[in-house]
């Protein structure tokens, strides 16, 4: 009996915080619009019995999902969305792959302090952060003033409401989110393995590609899809640091929702972005169970 | 340097063998002995090696010929510097003075993958867990550029060699411990070095296979004709595969010597106690004769005979080192010339094959003999509490001076 209450836990936080609001959004993206409170039709009007419930269900359709795919400003929203958090995930790898090496590399009593250093931010809030990034990147920016002072731009670079400035945004933002797996799986390689690897004639940067890289790939797999899967439906970013020309899916949704009160359209775009990143989840989830397989 | 006790022993034997029996004199291991050829030119060399790590001495101003064919063993307790002398040899360290040669040419400079004679097993195996067996073996070939065929062949000829065809396409964590070991051994030899470097290889296993994997390397050493260097704290691994031992003590090579010779004539305290069980006992010369000494019991028990060693002088203080197996224990009073000496047994240890004797002396020192159950029954005739005598003759001991 006990068992099942601890199994049962999470499976009911799922059911309630999962599995009932997305059932809700799902029936909200198969109804129509209207001008009333709740701003949709129909409404399930339960008092009824059996026959609201037919009536109700009769009403329901893929109008929505129709309309989203044949409108090309969601479909290129879903695809720029896509390619954005896409690039800036390969930019968080490249800047966060050194520092989790040197993390891993660094005397054992400093590893504490630096994964200290790494989660620091997290003690700011979010929204005060990407903030912060407007100060620095706006016109007359900390940014601007430093090139310009130093002399070596004479015109301040325009670089806040571009989609650069995402992309500074998206990798600042989720660093700690690659620099932690990153940092798991290349802190339990031995130095032995490299040390068999150069023993054995590869010179240390072959030993890297052939030893290290390899061996780190889970946490490579694990930090990109930590930060692929949010930065795909982000909207504080782009909305505060993206220019108009900026095209992402979150921002979409959320002026569906807000500007044009279309409660169905948004909640298509919610259940279709969730089945774009179901595949990358399932991969995830895949991975670790061969990671916990290979008893690592 | 502290290998010159035995030598003196050994030098000294040829002088007094008149009344000497012919096994006082260390006995030949078989022919192969190339550290007393004078022709010949050692494959390694330490050449005043020192390593600090900050304040640290891990070696101190250590000088060591190995020759080509041998198995030399590094023997010490933990932390006494034998990895780290090991280490410097495949280049993972480097020496904060002094230097390496390996067949004449000077190493000290060159990094680990540029030491192509010298190839290392490494203590915890390290092995690529993300390759097969196989590719395991094959990876130092591939650094080398080697055509395909010749790979596959090469590697195909190190898994026949131990035995480990079968598990070609597992990956690492599908085998036991010994079965990595093999493989770990298999990739450091299927790059052919001249010198092969283990480190504590048999650590991890369990001691019936740690025995079996003993002979295997011995045997693997015979065949490949390559020169083995094992690091171990093991002394009866060291004894059981070594053509030469090291032992080291505090960074410092005590003893440099065969087997046999460390075990009967160590040279120090520290080397005696260190291989095998030994018994210690304290003196002073009385009086030195033709070839024998008299020596003092320090409580003043009487006086033993001993095989003397040179440069001795009455007065001085010596250590006779005698191992438990020299010593005859029995119930009633020998009526040999021996040295005897009468005690009470505290404790027997049966192990079956042999049996320990503790025995307490009345300096209260407490003594080990050792008896072979040749005999096929469970009684003892020595039990607890029994009154016995120990003796052994004058030419069994050990003198040590230090």
């Amino acid at each position: 009996m006990r068992r099942w209450y601890v199994i049962g836990a999470p499976y009911l936080w799922l059911l309630l915080f999962f599995l009932v609001p997305f059932f809700i959004v799902f029936k909200i993206s198969l109804s129509d619009i209207a001008t009333a409170i709740p701003p949709y039709t129909p409404t399930l009007e339960l008092a009824a019995g059996w026959d609201g419930i037919k009536t109700f269900l009769s009403q329901l359709d893929t109008e929505n999902y129709t309309f989203i795919a044949s409108d090309p400003l969601y479909v290129d929203a879903y695809w720029s969305s896509v390619q954005i958090a896409g690039i800036a995930t390969f930019i968080t790898l490249l800047v966060a792959y050194p520092i989790a090496y040197g993390m891993a590399r660094a005397p054992k009593d400093w590893q504490a302090t630096l994964m200290m250093l790494v989660i620091l931010p997290f003690w700011t809030s979010f929204l005060i952060r990407v903030y912060a990034w407007m100060g620095i990147l706006k016109k007359e920016g900390l940014l601007n003033l430093f090139l310009m002072n130093m002399g070596l731009i004479n015109e301040p670079l325009t670089i806040l409401n571009t989609t650069t400035a995402v992309y500074i945004g998206i990798v600042y933002s989720y660093l700690p989110f690659m620099i932690l797996p990153l940092y798991s799986s290349l802190e339990k390689i031995k130095p032995s393995l490299i040390e068999a690897a150069e023993d054995l004639g590869s010179p240390p940067w072959k030993a890297f590609w052939q030893i290290t890289f390899p061996l780190s790939l889970p946490g490579i797999f694990a930090g990109c899809l930590l930060v692929f899967i949010p930065a795909v439906g982000e909207f504080v970013i782009p909305d505060l640091l993206g220019g108009s020309d900026t095209l992402m899916i979150g921002k979409t949704l959320w002026s569906e929702f807000f500007n044009n009160r279309d409660w169905p359209v948004s909640s298509a775009v919610a259940v279709v972005l969730l089945f774009v990143l179901i595949l990358p989840i399932v991969l995830f989830q895949r991975m670790q169970q061969r990671q916990q397989e290979a008893g690592t | 340097m502290a290998g010159s006790a035995s030598a003196t022993a050994a030098q000294v034997a040829p002088k007094t063998a008149a009344h000497k029996p012919a096994s006082r004199t260390p006995a030949p291991q078989t022919n192969f002995a190339p550290w007393k050829d004078p022709a010949k030119s050692p494959i390694v060399r330490f050449e005043n090696v020192t390593k600090r790590f900050g304040d640290f001495v891990a070696i101190k101003n250590c000088t060591l010929d190995i020759y080509e064919r041998e198995f030399f063993a590094l023997l010490g307790p933990s932390g006494c510097g034998k990895s780290t002398l090991l280490r410097m040899l495949a280049g993972f360290e480097k020496p904060t003075d002094g230097r390496i040669f390996v067949g004449g040419k000077d190493i000290t400079d060159l990094a680990p993958y540029e030491r192509t004679d010298v190839n290392m097993m490494f203590q915890s195996y390290a092995l690529f867990p993300h390759m097969t067996v196989e590719r395991n073996i094959g990876f130092g070939l591939r650094q080398d550029g080697m055509a395909k065929g010749d790979i596959e062949a090469r590697v195909a000829e190190a898994m026949a060699l131990l035995e480990l065809e079968k598990f070609a396409h597992r990956k690492p964590h599908q085998l036991s411990g010994g079965q990595q070991q093999r493989v770990a051994l298999a990739r450091a030899i299927a790059k052919k070095p001249r010198i092969m470097l283990l480190d504590e290889p048999l650590g991890a296993l369990d001691k019936r296979l740690r025995q079996q994997a003993q002979f295997e390397l011995m045997r693997i050493q015979e065949t490949t004709g390559t020169t083995f260097i094992i690091v171990t704290h093991d002394q009866e691994e060291a004894m059981t595969v070594a053509s030469r031992i090291a032992v080291m003590n505090h960074g410092e090579l005590v003893h440099i010597a065969t087997p046999g010779d460390i075990y009967e004539f160590p040279g120090s305290r520290y080397v005696a106690q260190f291989i095998g069980d030994v018994n210690v006992f304290e003196g002073k010369v009385t009086a030195i004769h033709d070839g024998t000494v008299d020596i003092e019991w320090p409580s003043g028990q009487g006086q033993f005979a001993a095989t003397a060693i040179d440069g001795l002088s009455p007065g001085q203080q010596v250590w006779l080192a005698m191992r438990p197996e020299k010593l005859r224990i029995s119930l009633a009073k020998p009526t040999t010339t021996c040295n005897t000496i009468p005690g009470k047994v505290i404790d027997v240890g049966y192990l079956g094959s042999i049996s320990h004797y503790h025995v307490r002396v009345a300096s209260g020192q407490t003594v080990t003999a050792l008896r072979a159950n040749s005999a096929q029954t469970v009684e003892q005739n020595i039990k607890w509490d029994d009154d016995v005598w120990l003796e052994w003759p004058h030419d069994v001991g050990m003198i040590l001076t230090k």
